[in-house]
């Protein structure tokens, strides 16, 4: 039954009749065995969040317990998070919540909604460390404004996650802190650089997370972990408070166990931010003056026509299932090209000329970019100071003691791109692929409504696999790279397993859309996800406690 | 010349397969740690030809530049690998990119916002991050020096 409150207006956003199952979040089924079939899809924890809370079904307190004890219980296996408030900081939020729900105030559509930040994004009252020992103890005397407005609507930031050292890995085994593992099998990685943030997300131990995704660092991370990740368009979300890597490629998405939950956590943090001059103003295409029919694409499968996608127009990206990917995320491609196929959609095959020449070009404009980014960490403002006689031993020594191995690395290799006489050889030439690589995608775009690829060559790995050797860690960002050079938004959703650990190992889909298009990847996304005959990502370590 | 751009699309296909080998499986890694010595050779032997005007990476001079002491371990371990990463960016080398306008950014618009001082609210936040303060210096050492 659902109380009829005052509405106040963001609560105006969300539809008065709720056209799903309204099953608060703890009552899932146990998750099964990997071969099985169909418990009920996820649907949106946001929104049966909501529901509970305003039928008083559960309160913001008991919301937050139970997530607090499933956390307390997996953390010291897991390691997602670098920074935990005091829980009694976190209660008497909820509880703040719970008495103003009571006396019928207007809460916000992010109310009671537990939120994990990754800690290259600021936030005012936790340290940010950006993975570094360089920040280790540092606190932002502000928020991001994708942390702020989060906040606004109501929703409890419950941590920050681990993470690569300033974004810059693919297994968060480059933190300077510790090693975050995969909730799918302890010995595997959880996919980087934001790793905590989707391990965090798939072991429920919040509802969703902020990630960041400068060249994959959310699309990977939720592909190994079975999550939902979302890059945005580059400009959707404001970068004011994410520690800049690249900043011509850095991007801040959001983490679910849903479609729904990662659309409308992004929906809450968009928009154009005066402190981001490279935010954009654009009006995106799913806040129409009928601003309701965002959340009406979220609806129940039981209302979908036979075929709800039929016309839409599905392009496999050819150089995504050839040589170098495993067979099992091949044939899991496959499968979701032929449920593409089953909803109504035309899918074909699309070559994009010069896919490979991304990742090289990728990596020559990241680190370039970030040689120069980093460059602000020197010992004298803010950070952790390693004193010398003279500045230049002082810079010298703090940056040394700071950085670990993967940041020096690319920073020196960016500082040789950069140098004169390379410039043209190296940084100049990777932006022209950039141009080569975005038209190749425009074209595509025009004659695809989506893109689909898998989102990594291969399902996790194990940890330390890929530790000494760069290049082949680099090989695995494939997938993603070009996306961001393109700056084009990316939806990435679990579509099947493979074999390996205790349950099998989730492998993701990867739906790239227009620029600016995110609705359309979310409508799209949300009935893939929602008829999906498979089983509920759920990782064994937690399907217990779930089912309790 | 002829033998230079036979060299030249040779190198192509070295760095085609050679980025191939990185996707395979690594359960094959013994073979493929063949195969890498083998390319990583022809590898550096072709873009010696094809950017002989490019020096190859010093990197204490680099880690000067980039101000970060770094120790003669670190500089032996790293050499190798920036070099193995600097060599895989020459593919780029090997592209025709004439006419092809470099993109700073995907498309954004220019959004700036007005050239007004705002007063910072938490400016003492901002001072308690500093490490070495004494009000109202940033304490620093000695910037010139007699070398």
């Amino acid at each position: 039954m659902i109380l009829t409150l005052q509405t106040p207006r963001p609560l105006s956003r969300l539809p008065r009749f709720l056209p799903f199952s309204t099953n608060a979040s703890i009552t899932l089924n146990q998750s099964q065995p990997a071969t099985c079939t169909s418990p009920p899809p996820p649907h949106s924890q946001i929104l049966s969040t909501r529901h509970s809370l305003l039928s008083r079904q559960f309160s913001a307190a008991d919301l937050l317990r139970s997530h607090l004890n499933r956390l307390n219980l997996t953390e010291p296996h897991l390691r997602s998070f670098l920074h935990l408030p005091d829980p009694s900081d976190l209660l008497a939020q909820a509880d703040s919540l719970d008495r103003r729900i009571a006396a019928g105030e207007d809460v916000g559509p992010l109310a009671g909604v537990l939120v994990a930040v990754k800690d290259n994004i600021c936030t005012a009252d936790m340290p940010s460390t950006g993975g570094s020992r360089i920040l280790e103890g540092y606190r932002p005397p502000f928020d991001a404004t994708a942390v702020k407005r989060a906040k606004e609507l109501g929703a409890i930031v419950v941590g920050k996650t681990n993470l690569d050292e300033f974004g810059m890995g693919s297994t968060t085994e480059g933190s300077a802190f510790q090693v975050t593992a995969n909730p799918w099998d302890l010995s595997r990685v959880p996919g980087g650089s934001s790793g905590g943030s989707a391990a965090a997300v798939s072991a429920r131990q919040c509802v969703v997370s902020l990630g960041s995704d400068t060249g994959g660092s959310v699309r990977q991370p939720a592909s190994f972990c079975g999550v939902v990740g979302l890059k945005p368009t580059y400009g959707r979300v404001s970068r004011f408070g994410l520690m800049a890597y690249a900043s011509s490629l850095d991007t801040i998405g959001c983490f679910g166990s849903s479609v729904a939950d990662a659309g409308i956590l992004l929906h809450a943090i968009s928009g154009h931010d005066r402190f981001d001059a490279t935010s954009s103003n654009q009006i995106p295409k799913f806040i129409s003056q009928d601003v309701p029919n965002f959340l009406s694409h979220f609806v129940s499968a039981s209302s979908f026509e036979s075929k709800p996608l039929k016309g839409l127009r599905v392009g496999l990206i050819r150089e995504t299932i050839g040589d170098g990917v495993d067979a099992g995320v091949i044939s899991a491609i496959h499968s979701a090209a032929s449920h593409f196929e089953e909803l109504g959609c035309s899918v074909n095959e699309v070559s994009l000329p010069s896919f490979s020449l991304g990742l090289p070009a990728y990596y020559i404009l990241a680190s370039s970019e970030s040689s120069s980014n980093l460059s602000r960490y020197d010992g004298i403002r803010y950070g952790n100071q390693v004193y010398a006689d003279e500045l230049d031993s002082l810079y010298g020594s703090s940056r040394a003691n700071g950085f670990g191995s993967e940041v020096k690395m690319r920073i020196l290799m960016g500082t040789y791109a950069l140098s004169a006489g390379y410039y043209d050889a190296y940084y100049k030439r990777a932006q022209q692929v950039r141009t080569i690589i975005r038209n190749s995608f425009t074209e595509a775009l025009n004659q695809n409504d989506i893109l689909i690829s898998p989102a990594a060559p291969s399902p996790a790995y194990k940890i330390g696999e890929k530790k000494n050797d760069p290049l082949a860690m680099y090989a695995g960002d494939i997938m993603t790279v070009n996306v961001n050079l393109a700056g084009l938004p990316a939806l990435v959703l679990p579509c099947g397993f493979v074999e390996g650990g205790t349950a099998g190992l989730p492998i993701g889909l990867q739906m790239i859309g227009a620029a600016f298009g995110e609705e359309e990847l979310l409508r799209v996304g949300h009935i893939f996800e929602q008829t999906l005959e498979n089983c509920r990502f759920v990782p064994p370590i937690i399907a217990e406690d779930i089912a309790s | 010349m002829g033998g230079v751009g036979a060299m030249v699309k040779g190198a192509s296909y070295s760095y085609a397969v050679f980025c191939g080998s990185f996707l395979r499986s690594p359960r094959l890694s013994f073979s493929i740690h063949n195969k890498k010595k083998k390319l990583l050779k022809f590898r550096s032997f072709s873009s010696k030809s094809t950017c002989s005007s490019l020096q190859p990476p010093d990197v204490s001079r680099l880690a000067k530049t980039a101000q970060i002491s770094l120790t003669p371990d670190e500089i032996e371990e790293f050499a190798p690998k920036i070099q193995q990463v600097i060599d895989w960016f020459g593919q780029l080398q090997d592209v025709d990119l004439q006419s092809v306008e470099p993109s700073i950014r995907a498309e954004t618009e220019n959004n700036l916002r007005d050239n007004v001082p705002e007063t910072f609210d938490h400016r003492d936040a901002m001072i308690g991050a500093v490490p070495s303060y004494e009000d109202p210096y940033i304490k620093v050492p000695r910037v010139l020096s007699m070398d």
